[in-house]
């Protein structure tokens, strides 16, 4: 049991660390998905957790796609764990991240 | 009350279910298990216009929700009531103090969809003036566990809410059950601007062998860009325990959500 106990501690530990390892940069505009984003009046906390993230510019919700499209101050950046994780604060799913062409 | 419940309650269905769907906001009698927005970060006021047989009232409530997590939130709710009841004097004043906390027990999230569900606990002060009459308040410490579950898509919203409150000073217990739909009217963007119709059911079954109280209530709301909502809603009684000359004929609610924190 306490074998048992400790292989799940360093488990849990280890989880948590990769979970926080994506440190990928982030900049340009880029689009997140976000499952959970079904009632819009629900999105602004969403909006008000994004932009507390330094170099973010810009924010565009789309309650159709279920996707947010981030724009980055140009020679800024952001990490995609820091994204992912206002997304979780604001209480909504975080998926996949795409780049998209800065035109 | 036959023919409301012949005629008008059908039609009502009717015409809710032919809608477009299309997004929506809370309910306006029904509790919603999604903690976000206004839910979480603002606070709510609506008056209660409420016709009874022998009296008429008026409660004027506020609630300041706030979100220590996006998974746990608490409330305070404050009424302010005013009685005028017939052939007697009126009374006005604070009613019964409520707390509540809410606990996020699950969440299933898809794109454009969700399925939550949380656990509440109600605690009611009996702040409210009891022993003058018309009473403001119900003298008794009344505490509700109750479970809020809703399946939210951008096309329509479910919502059921079930609790058990006990009471004390010899009042009866009683289970308060509520069910709502909700149908956006406009399509669906962010900032929002949209409009929402709403139909529920709220009963409250007492025990003690008094019996059921149910309303049907459809109400109607717009969300006026990403901080204001605008909401009014009429309870009309289906059922009601009340002795026949202290019935309720309708409570007509009018109120805003505004964010602000």
């Amino acid at each position: 049991m306490k074998k048992l106990l400790i292989l799940l501690f360093i488990g849990l530990g280890s989880m948590t660390i990769n979970a926080q390892a994506d440190t990928t940069p982030l900049k340009g505009k880029v689009t997140i998905e976000v499952d959970g984003l079904a009632c819009p009046f629900c999105a602004y906390g969403l909006e008000k957790n994004l932009k507390q993230i330094d170099g973010v510019e810009s924010i565009d919700i789309n309650i159709d796609e279920g996707s947010v499209l981030l724009g980055i101050t140009k020679g800024k950046q952001t990490s995609k764990n820091v994204v992912l994780e206002k997304i979780k604060e604001a209480g909504f799913t975080p998926g996949d991240i795409k780049k998209e062409n800065d035109g | 009350m036959v023919k409301f419940k012949t005629i008008l309650l059908p039609t009502l269905l009717l015409v809710l279910l032919s809608l477009e769907m299309a997004a929506q906001g809370p309910p306006i009698f029904t509790d919603t298990p999604i903690m976000l927005g206004v839910q979480g970060r603002g606070v709510r006021t609506f008056g209660n216009i409420i016709s009874k047989e022998n009296a008429n009232a008026y409660a004027q409530i506020l609630v300041v929700p706030y979100n220590i997590t996006s998974k746990w939130q608490v409330d305070a709710v404050v009424p302010y009531i005013s009685i005028s009841p017939e052939g007697a004097s009126s009374n006005s004043g604070f009613g019964d103090l409520k707390v509540f906390t809410k606990y996020q027990l699950y969440k299933k999230d898809g794109k454009g969809k969700t399925l939550r569900g949380l656990i509440k606990l109600t605690e009611t002060f009996p702040t409210g003036n009891s022993t003058k009459m018309p009473a403001l308040g119900s003298g008794a410490y009344q505490t509700t566990l109750s479970l809020v579950n809703g399946y939210v898509t951008t096309k329509y919203g479910i919502y059921g809410e079930v609790g058990y409150n006990s009471a004390g000073n010899n009042l009866p217990d009683n289970l308060i059950y509520n069910i709502a739909v909700g149908y956006p009217l406009l399509p669906q963007k962010y900032p929002p601007n949209q409009l929402n119709l709403f139909l529920e059911l709220n009963g409250n079954y007492v025990f003690d062998n008094i019996g059921n109280n149910l309303f049907l209530s459809p109400g109607i709301q717009y969300i006026a860009g990403r901080k204001l909502l605008f909401e009014s809603g009429i309870q009309i009684p289906l059922a009601d325990t009340a002795p026949i000359n202290q019935q309720t004929n309708y409570i007509l609610r009018i109120g805003t959500r505004i964010l602000i924190f």
